[in-house]
C-alpha cells in the first residue's frame, strides 16, 4: 500500500510539473490541480503511518497521526479557492487576448 | 504582560475585511472606516512593540493548548520590528488609497481585499508555526493578486496571472517543506523544530526541507533568479497596492531568512554562502535592470530586486552586526520604496495619458515642484546618499563586511550601489526637467503619504540612533536562538 500510494504521488506530481510546462494556459491550470492533490497526497501521508486506519479508533497505539490530515484540510480548501481564482483569470485572459497560448499573453514586455 | 495585546494587529485589520463590506455602498463612509480602522492597528502595533521592548516578549498559545501542540503567536523582538515596519507602510498606503484618483479605490471590494493583505502580513510576522506561516502568506498572495487583476492598467490581469501562478507554484514547495519537516522532526512549531534540529541526527528529508523552504523564500522575496514575474507584478498594481507590495510583501520572505538563518538552521553554513552568492548577483542584476527600463514604476521595482540583495547579503554575512545593518536595511527600505512608488504614481495620474512610462512623464513635474522635492530626497535616499536613511542603512551594511572581511562581495555591491545613483538622477531629471509637453495641469493623487513617509525617513536619517539600537538590540535577540526556543516551549 505505501509503495503504491508513492508511486501514485510521484505519477501525479511528474504529470502536474508536464502539463504546468505546457504553453496551453488551461492545460497549464490543470497541471496546478495535479500537482496541488499530488502535494495533498504527500502532506496525508505523512502522518498515515499505519495506512488506511483513521485518526480517531477505539485501538490504542494503532491510531493515524490527525495534524497532516488537518493540515491537508486547509490546504485542499486553500487550492480549491486558489484555483477558482486561477481560472476566472483565465476566464479574462483568454477574452482579452483571444488565445489559449501563453507565449501570445505579453502585453506587459513593451 | 497584556497577552491579548498581542490579538490585536492580527483581529482589527480582519475585522475591517467584513466592516469594509458592509459599508460597501457608501464609498466615504468606507474609506473613513478603513483608514481609521488601519491607523488603530497601527497604534496598536506600537503598544504591542513598547510593552515587548520594556517587559519582555510576548507569547499566546491559541486555545490554552501548549506549545508543540497549538498554534502558537509568538511577538518576539524580530516579529514586533517587521510588524512595527509593515503597520506604519500600510497605513501610508490606506491614506494614499484615501486621496488617490484611481478608478480601482472605488471598486466595493477594494478595501476589503487591502485588509485581507494587511491581515496576512500582520499574521505572517507574528506567527510561530510553519504551516501557519503558509496559510497567511496564501492570504496575502490571493488578495494581492486580486487587488492587482483589477488594477486600472490593461495588463493588471496578465501581471496577477503571471504572479498568482508563481506564487502557487511556491506554495507547493512550501507545502513539500512543511511536508517533509514534519515527517523528520513530527512538529511544525518554530521553537520546537529549532530544538529538534539542534539536538537530533540530521533525517534524509531535513536536507530536502531546507531546500524547499529556501526555494519558496527565494520566490516570496523576488530574490534574483527567481525574480522574473517582480517587475511585470509591481509595476501593474494600483499605486497603492504596488507600494504595498515592492515595500512589504517581498519582505515575508526576508523575514523568513531571518527566521530560518537565526533559529531553525544556524549550523547550515551553506545557506549563508548562498544568501551572500544570490545578494551579490540582486544587487548587480537589480541596479543595471532598473537603469535599462523605460518606466518610473518598473525601474523602482527592478530597484528593489537590488535593495533585496543588500538585505540577504546582510542575512548571509550573519554575524551581529551584519544582521542589525539587514534590519535598519528593511526598514529604511519600506519606507523609501513606498514613498517613491507613490510619487511616480501620483506623477502618472497627472500625465496626459494615465501611465508611469518616461515618455508620458515627461515634463509633468514643472507643474509640481513639492513632488519634484520629495522625489529628489527619496531618490537620495534610494542612491544612500546622506543626511536621508538610506546613507544610514548602506553605512551599516558596508561596516558589517569590512568588519566581517568580505571584501570581494563588499567591493561589487559598493560599486553596484552606483549605479543607484544614475538612474535616480535620470528619472528626475525627466520628470521634472525636461521641457513640458502637456500644458494643462491636472487634479491627481494626494501627496500627503509619501510626504509623511519621506519626513519619517528624513528624520530617521538625521537621527538615526533609536532605529540603529533598536536594530542592534533585535540583532542581539535573534542571535541566541535558546531565548527564542525557552520563551515558546517554556
Amino acid at each position: 500500500m505505501n509503495f503504491l500510494t508513492s508511486i501514485v504521488i510521484g505519477v501525479l506530481f511528474a504529470a502536474g510539473i508536464f502539463q504546468i510546462l505546457r504553453r496551453n494556459v488551461i492545460r497549464a491550470a490543470i497541471g496546478l490541480i495535479l500537482l496541488s492533490n499530488s502535494i495533498n497526497l504527500f502532506l496525508f501521508t505523512a502522518g498515515a503511518y499505519n495506512g488506511e486506519i483513521a485518526a480517531y479508533t477505539d485501538m490504542v497505539g494503532q491510531y493515524s497521526d490527525p495534524l497532516p490530515q488537518a493540515l491537508v484540510l486547509t490546504a485542499i480548501v486553500i487550492s480549491a479557492g486558489g484555483f477558482a481564482f486561477v481560472l476566472s483569470l483565465l476566464y479574462v485572459v483568454s477574452t482579452r487576448y483571444k488565445t489559449s497560448d501563453s507565449d501570445d499573453v505579453q502585453g506587459l514586455k513593451n | 504582560m497584556q497577552t491579548w495585546l498581542i490579538l490585536l494587529p492580527l483581529l482589527i485589520p480582519f475585522a475591517g475585511v467584513p466592516l469594509t463590506l458592509i459599508t460597501r455602498k457608501h464609498l466615504h463612509l468606507q474609506t473613513l472606516l478603513a483608514v481609521m480602522l488601519m491607523f488603530t492597528s497601527l497604534g496598536v502595533s506600537l503598544a504591542l512593540m513598547v510593552s515587548v521592548l520594556t517587559e519582555g516578549s510576548i507569547v499566546l498559545q491559541m486555545g490554552a493548548w501548549q506549545a508543540p501542540v497549538g498554534i502558537t503567536l509568538a511577538a518576539d523582538p524580530l516579529g514586533v520590528f517587521m510588524l512595527v515596519m509593515s503597520h506604519i507602510v500600510l497605513a501610508a498606503g490606506f491614506l494614499y488609497a484615501a486621496g488617490s484618483t484611481e478608478k480601482v479605490t472605488s471598486y466595493p471590494t477594494f478595501y476589503p481585499l487591502f485588509f485581507a493583505l494587511t491581515t496576512g502580513l500582520s499574521g505572517a510576522f507574528l506567527t510561530g508555526d510553519l504551516f501557519n506561516l503558509f496559510v497567511f502568506a496564501e492570504i496575502i498572495v490571493i488578495s494581492g493578486a486580486a487587488l492587482t487583476a483589477s488594477a486600472d492598467d490593461k495588463y493588471g490581469v496578465e501581471a496577477a496571472y503571471k504572479y498568482f501562478y508563481i506564487s502557487t507554484l511556491a506554495a507547493v514547495f512550501f507545502l513539500l517543506g512543511v511536508g517533509s519537516m514534519y515527517i523528520s522532526y513530527g512538529t511544525l512549531n518554530f521553537a520546537d523544530l529549532a530544538n529538534r534540529i539542534a539536538t537530533t541526527p540530521p533525517t534524509p528529508l531535513t536536507g530536502a526541507a531546507l531546500a524547499f523552504l529556501t526555494a519558496t523564500f527565494l520566490i516570496k522575496s523576488a530574490a534574483v533568479p527567481f525574480h522574473f514575474w517582480q517587475p511585470d507584478f509591481h509595476a501593474a498594481a494600483p499605486t497603492a497596492v504596488s507600494a504595498m507590495l515592492s515595500s512589504l510583501v517581498v519582505k515575508v520572505g526576508v523575514y523568513a531568512f531571518f527566521r530560518m538563518t537565526t533559529l531553525l538552521f544556524p549550523q547550515v553554513d551553506m545557506l549563508n554562502t548562498l544568501l551572500v552568492v544570490i545578494g551579490v548577483a540582486g544587487v548587480l542584476y537589480g541596479g543595471f535592470g532598473a537603469a535599462g527600463t523605460h518606466n518610473a514604476k518598473r525601474m523602482l521595482a527592478y530597484s528593489t530586486l537590488a535593495q533585496i540583495g543588500f538585505m540577504l547579503v546582510g542575512i548571509g554575512w550573519g554575524t551581529q552586526l551584519s544582521l542589525a545593518a539587514a534590519l535598519v536595511f528593511t526598514f529604511n527600505h519600506a519606507l523609501i520604496k513606498s514613498a517613491m512608488l507613490m510619487l511616480a504614481g501620483a506623477m502618472a495620474s497627472r500625465a496626459a495619458v494615465k501611465s508611469a512610462a518616461f515618455d508620458v512623464l515627461v515634463g509633468v513635474g514643472k507643474y509640481h515642484p513639492f513632488a519634484g522635492a520629495l522625489f529628489l530626497l527619496g531618490g537620495m535616499a534610494l542612491a544612500g546618499i546622506p543626511p536621508l536613511n538610506g546613507f544610514i542603512s548602506k553605512l551599516m551594511i558596508f561596516q558589517s563586511g569590512v568588519q566581517s572581511a568580505n571584501y570581494v562581495p563588499l567591493a561589487i555591491i559598493g560599486v553596484a550601489s552606483i549605479v543607484t545613483v544614475t538612474y535616480v538622477i535620470r528619472s528626475f531629471i525627466k520628470i521634472w526637467f525636461e521641457p513640458i509637453l502637456e500644458v494643462k495641469p491636472k487634479q491627481g493623487d494626494s501627496l500627503i503619504a509619501p510626504a509623511l513617509l519621506i519626513a519619517l525617513s528624513l528624520a530617521l536619517g538625521i537621527w538615526a540612533e533609536p532605529l540603529v539600537a533598536l536594530a542592534q538590540f533585535v540583532a542581539r535577540w535573534v542571535g541566541d536562538p535558546t531565548a527564542y526556543i525557552l520563551l515558546v516551549l517554556k
